[in-house]
């Protein structure tokens, strides 16, 4: 039995209900479990109904991620995948070692964080990590500036990690200095630190596609450690539409027909124009935010004002060049 | 508050054990509150003679949910209280119904969260069983056994004392348990409860 199926024994309990062990299996299962060698008698405070419900809980949350597509297929994959292994292990037959750690390509905004955010909470709900926390990191907190130091902060950072997920962004940063440069160290030191720390976290590298690709190619040692890779798409004009409508709905506002209409020509032809920001959610961010400013300019010297005008953004509230983009992008 | 759970196979004993154990210790009417393993709980006071006619049962699996009662004990100066669970019994196989599956769940999970672990064994049954065939790893006392007994606060009760054979019985569990504490008793008789109100006393 891995290490982290020691750490949730709740498994073993659904199993117990679930009718696939029986109670002598389940003890079996759960003398092997860390906290009876270690005595120590954690008051078992949480049921194991809440562990379920919060799982559940994580995977309506991803389910309600607009697009995705295939990312929320993976993510269901793997859950499933994780359970039968615990169970074939229970009941005795093979099972593989999991090994969890992530490749995500794409361009920002496209929902890496926040699906790695989410399977953080899977995980922990699962078992599979302590504590299920991100840590978000990006070069400039890994590598150093003299030899050593390198190695110091990288290992400083993955200690912050244990438990959760370290999510290191633009991860192929760290192999674009050449020879000399200090991210091979960082990059070594990660390696280690996963040999060392086997299922007690998981690396989530990422990055634009491209610049991933490569860098796992020409790291041999990356591509063999991390079996999963996951591809966001850039969003189509309808899911950025979608993202827009919730967005606007969770601060108490909505679009008039034209303001929509303008919106989704820009949009679209943002989605054209292969910018840095086509098809991301940040820049859907962006102008709403700006919107929601501009409406408030609109409005802010009317006497009268009723609720369904404060309400409303307007034609005129969205910003139509692609300036507002760059000055908040 | 510390928890002192009472488990062991279906028909040992255990719900009578919890309420001759109350019963010991002075508490009048028994307020047993009822933990459904979905999470609803609701609790309800009987007299103690009510309490043992109704709960008490000669069919296994009469206790469906975690059933609890607070006893007071006297600790030096003070009182502590202790929260005394009645539990579903476990047997081996995987059984039928899920409600019956879900409340044994239920008993192994509370059994991780308490400081204190009763665990019975019929004595009778074990002195009429045949010797010659002892129990496998597979044996459900064993694993029990196995698990709770390096947690701290165990001890086996062979109950039934009363009955004959149990002393046979007795013989055959102190042998297979070895170096675990085992306590005679017979709930029905009240013979060795003041060794299991000790047992729980010293692991205040
Ligand atoms: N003779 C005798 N019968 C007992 C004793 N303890 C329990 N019983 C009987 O065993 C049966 C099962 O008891 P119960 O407490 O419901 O067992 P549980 O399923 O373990 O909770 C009932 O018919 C009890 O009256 C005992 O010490 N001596
Ligand atoms: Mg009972």
């Amino acid at each position: 039995m891995p290490a982290f199926e020691r750490r949730n024994p709740n498994l073993v309990l659904v199993g117990l209900e679930e009718g696939r062990l029986s109670p002598v299996e389940a003890i079996q299962a759960l003398r092997t479990s860390s906290d009876s060698h270690t005595k120590k008698r954690e008051i078992e405070t949480e049921s194991l109904a809440s562990s379920e419900w919060r799982l559940n809980e994580a995977l309506t949350e991803l389910d309600s991620l607009i697009g995705l597509t295939a990312v929320k297929a993976l993510v269901r994959e793997l859950v499933a995948y994780i359970r039968i292994q615990r169970i074939r292990e229970m009941r005795q037959l093979a099972s593989e070692a999991l090994v969890l750690h992530m490749v995500f390509s794409g361009n920002p905004g496209t929902g890496k964080t926040t699906c790695a955010r989410l399977m953080g909470k899977l995980f922990r709900e699962m078992g599979v990590l302590e504590k299920g926390h991100l840590v978000e990191r990006e070069r400039a907190d890994l590598v150093g500036e003299y030899i050593g130091h390198t190695a110091q902060k990288t290992r400083d950072q993955i200690k912050k990690a244990l438990g959760g997920i370290l999510f290191i962004d633009e991860a192929y940063s760290l192999a674009t200095g050449g020879e000399k440069d200090f991210g091979k160290e960082s990059i070594s030191t990660l390696i280690k630190a996963m040999e060392d720390n086997k299922d007690r976290f998981i690396v989530i590298l990422a990055g634009y596609r491209e610049e991933m690709a490569k860098f796992i190619q020409s790291n041999p040692g990356i591509r063999s450690r991390f079996p999963i890779h996951i591809e966001f798409p850039d969003y189509t004009v309808e899911e950025l539409m979608l993202i827009a409508d919730l967005m606007l709905k969770k601060r108490d506002y909505r679009l008039d027909l034209a303001a929509r209409a303008r919106l989704e020509a820009h949009l679209s032809r943002n989605l054209g124009s292969n910018s840095e920001h086509s098809g991301n959610a940040r820049l859907v961010r962006n102008i709403i935010e700006r919107a929601i400013r501009r409406q408030a300019l609109r409005l802010v010297d009317r006497k009268q004002l009723t609720r369904e005008e404060l309400m409303l953004i307007r034609r005129e509230d969205i910003e139509g060049n692609h300036e507002a983009v760059h000055r908040f992008g | 508050m510390k928890r002192c759970i009472v488990l062991g196979k279906p028909n040992v004993g255990k719900t009578l054990l919890v309420l001759r154990l109350a019963d010991y210790m002075k508490v009048k009417d028994v307020d047993i509150t009822f933990q459904d393993p979905g999470g609803a709980k609701y609790s309800r006071k009987y007299p103690m003679d009510i309490a043992v006619r109704e709960l008490v049962g000669a069919l296994p699996h009469q206790t469906k949910c975690l059933q609890s009662v607070s006893i007071e004990f006297r600790a030096g100066k003070g009182k502590k209280t202790v929260e005394l669970m009645d539990t579903t019994g476990l047997i081996e196989q995987i059984h039928d119904d899920p409600l019956t599956r879900k409340a044994m769940a239920q008993t192994l999970s509370a059994l991780r969260g308490a400081q204190i672990i009763i665990h019975i064994i019929d004595a009778h049954l074990a002195g009429h069983e045949d010797a010659v065939s002892d129990p496998t790893e597979r044996d459900l006392d064993m694993q029990l056994a196995a698990f709770a007994g390096p947690r701290g606060g165990y001890c086996i009760v062979a109950n039934k004392m009363d009955l004959p054979g149990a002393k046979r019985g007795l013989a055959r569990i102190r042998r297979l348990f070895t170096g675990y504490k085992v306590l005679p008793v017979s709930a029905a008789t009240g013979e060795g409860l003041k060794e299991v109100r000790r047992h729980v006393l010293r692991n205040l």
